[in-house]
């Protein structure tokens, strides 16, 4: 199963072919492929330990795959991984920053990595639209978990990437933190940004993803937009047997995945 | 401008390109620099210890068995080096890679060795500053002034020291993944690496435990820049000093960056 195919009309942010990972014997992703369309939200889901990390960390560049292609935009990943760096911003699933830094510093020095000129006055600008402007003088530890997500995003939006990877972007976060995330991402999304999120949220895959593909076992397991995913699936006995009723994203996602608990 | 704004403004067709080697350098060594000012440990290890040292060897009453004033103020850069090396730099590299730091620059398009390289040049420039403040210090202390080509060799002998010291501190982050852990044997190392360079230039414990004392990290880097301090007096011994303070160097760098990673996770 691939989530390739579907977009010859649209110019790609990013096309991933074949994908492979492994961490020693144990194979991690397994043959992904997928692309992403200019101005789409796409969201990775699966259970934990899936391959969603591994995806998208192979496609940061942080780690190495066995086999496969990454192109972003035009730009080959693994031949020229600065210049694919340079058009994406990542924002990661646990994410931290020097500890003696404060946020204006670094604001600054993400600014400075990717080539950004930012007076003291732009910083502060871009930390008061996202309600930090108080907080530019704190650490990062000293901000709450909404705080620092938003943090988080302003620093992989920085540059104005073509491509977003947003890992778990919302985990951890109250109902209203995790709507004015929500609304972030859609903004980013009018203004023709791409977007691949990862997320345990089905709420979520539905509320903003145009297309959603589910992952297990490091292996692409269906992809479709939410409501096709339901309709593609709901008489699947699987899905039926984890329905309570009317299917939802979540039976699917359950009827294709296994009710196991997973580490 | 403001973020909004600013979103409003860009457009997906804009050309990206990866921002230029200079602008990376500056942003992490502006960073880095801003981090180690701020560690107030960090600053303690870098002036104050290897200024009670100085003081404390130039006030004992053994002074001269430990090899003169020259030794002394080669003994306490010694200590500055390998506190900068050993403690506070290896201190900050597993803090910051067991809290996911690293993996946040890499995702960049800054090179990973651009991310080392600014770390260790501030820690070489702090070593520098602490040499500076020592022999400032041993000036005032011990009467030990230098000639202008002294202290150039000085503070080349101080680079090259170094390299050892930061070469042994890559190969404990190498070879350890917690903070703690790292943080407990630094403290363990100290004894082979530096307390054993303190009896490098003397036969208090007789000629075997100096020759082992010489041979040490400590011991070479001692002798070195104690042959630095004197151009004038230099002997074989200064090079052969230099000649293994190389090969520590490259033995414990070769160690740190083969088995060094990214990420405890």
């Amino acid at each position: 199963m691939t989530a390739a195919g579907k977009s010859a009309d649209h110019a790609l942010a990013l096309r991933v072919d074949g994908l492979r990972v492994s961490y020693g014997p144990k194979r991690a992703v397994d043959g992904v492929s997928l692309d992403i369309n200019e101005s789409e939200i796409f969201g990775l889901l699966g259970p934990n330990g899936a391959g969603k990390t591994s995806t998208l960390s192979a496609i940061e560049g942080l780690v190495k795959p066995d086999s496969g292609s990454i192109q972003v935009g035009d730009v080959d990943a693994r031949a020229n991984p600065a210049a694919a760096k340079a058009r994406m911003g990542v924002q990661l699933q646990s994410t931290s920053f020097q500890s003696n830094l404060t946020i204006r510093e670094i604001v600054r020095l993400y600014a400075g990595l990717y080539g950004v000129a930012l007076t003291r006055a732009g910083i502060g600008d871009l930390l008061a639209d996202v309600h930090l402007g108080e907080e530019a003088s704190k650490r990062f530890s000293q901000l709450s978990g909404g705080q620092q997500k938003r943090v988080s995003l302003v620093i992989a939006t920085i540059h104005s990437p073509p491509l977003v990877l947003l890992d778990e972007p919302t985990a951890g976060l109250d109902p209203q933190a995790r709507r004015q995330l929500w609304d972030r991402i859609e903004r980013l999304r009018d203004i023709g940004r791409s977007i691949l999120l990862t997320t345990h949220s089905m709420e979520e895959a539905q509320a903003v993803c145009h297309r959603v593909a589910i992952i297990d076992n490091g292996k692409l397991l269906t992809v479709d937009t939410p409501a096709g995913l339901i309709e593609k699936h709901k008489d699947d006995p699987r899905v039926r047997k984890a329905a309570h009723g009317q299917v939802t994203l979540e039976d699917v996602f359950i009827g294709l995945t296994g009710s196991d608990l997973r580490d | 401008m403001t973020f909004a704004i600013e979103m409003s403004n860009q457009t997906s067709a804009r050309p990206v390109h990866p921002p230029m080697l200079s602008g990376i350098l500056r942003a992490l060594i502006e960073a880095d620099v801003t981090v180690q000012l701020r560690n107030g440990r960090a600053l303690v290890l870098t002036f104050l210890l290897p200024l009670v040292l100085l003081y404390g060897l130039s006030a004992g009453k053994r002074r001269a068995q430990l090899g003169g004033p020259i030794v002394d103020v080669a003994l306490a850069i010694t200590l500055g080096i390998a506190s900068i090396a050993i403690l506070g730099y290896t201190a900050t590299v597993a803090r910051d890679r067991e809290l996911g730091v690293f993996q946040r620059l890499r995702v960049t398009p800054a090179p990973t060795w651009s991310i080392m390289v600014s770390r260790l040049a501030v820690q070489i420039v702090s070593m520098l500053v602490m040499s500076m403040v020592v022999l400032v210090a041993a000036a005032l202390v011990e009467n030990v002034t230098l000639d202008p080509a002294a202290y150039l060799l000085t503070f080349l002998a101080v680079i090259f020291s170094s390299a050892v010291f930061l070469g042994v501190g890559q190969a404990l982050v190498g070879l350890i993944k917690s903070p703690d852990a790292v943080n407990a044997i630094g403290r363990l190392s100290y004894l082979p690496l530096f307390a054993l360079g303190l009896f490098a230039h003397s036969t208090i414990f007789g000629s075997t435990f100096e020759t082992i004392a010489r041979w040490s990290p400590g011991g070479a880097v001692a002798t070195l820049l104690a042959g630095a301090m004197q151009p004038a007096a230099l002997s074989a011994d200064t090079g052969w000093a230099l000649l293994a303070s190389v090969l520590y160097a490259v033995v414990f760098a070769g160690i740190g960056i083969r088995w060094f990673q990214w990420s405890t996770r």
